[in-house]
């Protein structure tokens, strides 16, 4: 009935290319997937922002929606990092290189970033919600954008070193001289060389000027409640202050109606909001 | 626009006429209601009940479960397109005018919805205005009435031994063709009628400054106790004719992705995966649906999310009625 494209809800076909363990326990996996079709692969590219998310689909098991955690520049697949958590990403964590997948997307509006030329950004993370600033970092650091932006300040916390992700690439940014690097673990580990402490700690021990720059928060709901007010000491006004949020979505293209806070849908508003857009939005997350 | 008439008698040829082209779907009863179903003779049509069919129209753009497509051996099989013609005969005023709304969901600019369009542009719909309103409308409060021509395509008019239709669109005046036309006289008739029967609904509140009033009581006791009794079983949104949320499921022993009606008064409507719920108790999920119709609507089209079918009032199990919910927030002082 529907020619592809023009309905919203099917799923386009991909392969995964790669799939491996992002963390020690097993917890976290990368998968990165490829187009089956050429046409997908242009319209996909020709319209991803980094920040915007896609619905994976599985015949049989559903959908869920996942964070884009790859830049275009880095070649024509799309890399996810999907936690086991519920009946879907247990399913997924079993899939491997060759299997095929469905995706729908790019969905959501992504980061603002031609509000954010000439700035300095100040990218925070914790946990696996960091992969759509993976995506953001890497689509900056690549150097055709890079001269866009200003300084990079990229902050990265995980509750250890076993769950830190894209360790190997990460790990090579500390001799870069485009960006600065601060990870940090919760609690003390022998050999690690970085910061110990709570993301909204780390922040504080940096100290990131506000001074023409914008802040980027992705994180567990915790960390991300306690990292805002330390950004408002450090003088960063609502309208710097940007953060990706996450709810339960079916649809992805506000249509099924679950994501809402107050009269915006996440799915397709956001799931790009400064702070100011959400103080005046109801508490309703 | 054109302004035509039968006598009651000669519904079952005009129906029949339209039965030539296509499929006609009309109130039929059922045990102790009607239900909008596709009739296969005139004489199967219920138009003398005053109330409202039990299911809104809406069931017939956006089904209570529909296949969104098929899967067999990892292979994507469309679903069969839903574009048979329809009329759709006996529609309520306040049921069509939800369709309106719904569309700016499901048709929003650059975001189609395939289904829903589909089935929208093959069916042309006949309203019934109503001269007996029931005792839980309220269509007039909320910026409809009676005859309000919102979404239908025929509006028609019951006036003694006749039938008044106007053609509100062109797909309307297809279906009235070759009708001869109602004369001066009549047609201040039924001016008259569709007058009184608005001006016999009292206000059930003023909608002036809902919106206002609700934002600004969200994190107020109100909520609490506007909750108490309900038993959160979802019946006033499934009847409700603008509630369109959906769940995406898929049916594995069909190998079907399924759209279901889903609603906000259930937890596992929002509830991630985390075990976190943004509106863990019916306290948020009440306010969640008084919102949505009387605020986020506002916000979204400047047009209340409520046509006032007044289905939600009567089958709430243990009577709610969202009319003095919005009298109660309105009159909400804090302590």
């Amino acid at each position: 009935m529907h020619k592809n494209g023009n309905n919203p809800y099917e799923p386009m076909p991909m392969r995964i290319a790669r799939a491996y363990y992002e963390s020690n326990d097993r917890s976290l996996k990368t998968f990165e997937l490829v187009f089956e079709r050429e046409a997908d692969c242009k319209r996909f590219f020709e319209a991803y922002n980094p920040g915007q998310f896609c619905q994976l689909s599985i015949f049989g098991k559903g959908e869920a929606p996942f964070g884009i955690a790859s830049a275009a520049w880095e070649g024509e697949f799309v890399r996810f990092t999907v936690q086991k958590m519920g009946t879907f990403t247990q399913a997924i964590h079993r899939m491997k290189a060759g299997d095929p997948i469905g995706m729908r997307g790019p969905l959501g509006n992504g980061f603002p970033l031609d509000e954010w030329g000439g700035k300095n950004l100040v990218v925070i993370g914790g946990g696996c919600a960091f992969s759509t600033l993976y995506a953001l970092t890497k689509h900056i650091q690549h150097p055709s954008n890079r001269a866009t932006y200003n300084e990079l300040c990229v902050i990265y916390g995980a509750r250890n070193s076993g769950l830190c992700m894209y360790k190997s690439d990460i790990q090579s940014w500390y001799g870069r001289e485009d960006l600065q690097i601060h990870q940090a673990v919760d609690v003390p580990e022998e050999g690690w060389l970085h910061h110990v402490g709570y993301v909204p700690d780390v922040v504080k021990e940096v100290a990131p000027s506000p001074e023409n720059a914008v802040a980027v928060v992705c994180g567990p709901p915790i960390m991300t409640k306690f990292t805002l007010p330390v950004l408002t000491d450090l003088g960063f006004a609502p309208e710097t202050i940007f953060t990706s949020l996450e709810k339960r979505m079916k649809c992805g293209v506000g249509k099924c109606g679950r994501c809402n806070i107050g009269p915006e849908y996440i799915c397709k508003d956001g799931p790009v909001f400064s702070q100011a857009e959400l103080q005046a939005l109801p508490a309703d997350i | 626009m054109k302004q035509v008439q039968i006598e009651k008698n000669a519904l079952p040829e005009l129906i029949q006429r339209w039965a030539q082209s296509a499929q006609v779907v009309a109130p039929v009863k059922k045990e102790s209601y009607t239900a909008f179903e596709v009739i296969t003779s005139p004489e199967e049509i219920e138009l003398e009940r005053a109330h409202n069919t039990r299911y809104p129209l809406k069931a017939l753009f956006l089904p209570q479960s529909e296949v969104l497509f098929r899967y067999h051996n990892g292979e994507y099989l469309p679903a069969e397109a839903q574009d048979s013609t329809r009329v759709i005969f006996g529609a309520r005023p306040c049921d069509a005018r939800a369709l309106t709304l719904l569309d700016t969901v499901f048709e929003e600019e650059g975001s189609h919805d395939p289904y829903w369009k589909t089935r929208r542009a093959a069916a042309s719909v006949v309203g019934i205005g109503c001269d007996q309103p029931c005792e839980s409308c309220f269509c007039t409060t909320v910026g409809s009435g009676p005859f309000d021509r919102s979404g239908l395509d025929v509006l028609v008019t019951p006036v003694d031994g006749k039938y008044a239709l106007e053609a509100v669109t062109e797909k309307g005046q297809t279906l009235l063709a070759n009708l001869p036309e109602l004369s001066a006289s009549e047609q201040k008739q039924v001016e008259e009628i569709q007058q009184r029967a608005a001006s016999q609904m009292k206000a059930a509140f003023d909608p002036a400054g809902v919106r206002d009033k609700l934002y600004a009581i969200f994190e107020s006791e109100y909520w609490k106790q506007v909750q108490q009794s309900c038993l959160g079983c979802g019946v006033c949104t499934f009847l409700c004719p603008t509630c369109f949320c959906f769940d995406i499921v898929d049916e594995t022993q069909r190998g079907e992705r399924v759209r279901n009606w889903d609603t906000c008064m259930f937890s596992v409507y929002s509830l991630e995966a985390s075990g976190h719920n943004p509106r863990p108790s019916r306290l948020e999920r009440t306010r969640q649906r008084l919102m949505h119709k009387y605020a986020y609507w506002l916000d979204h089209i400047d047009q209340i999310g409520c046509t006032g079918c007044g289905r939600c009032v009567r089958y709430c199990p243990v009577g709610l009625d969202i009319r003095e919910m919005i009298r109660r927030a309105q009159a909400w002082e804090e302590a």
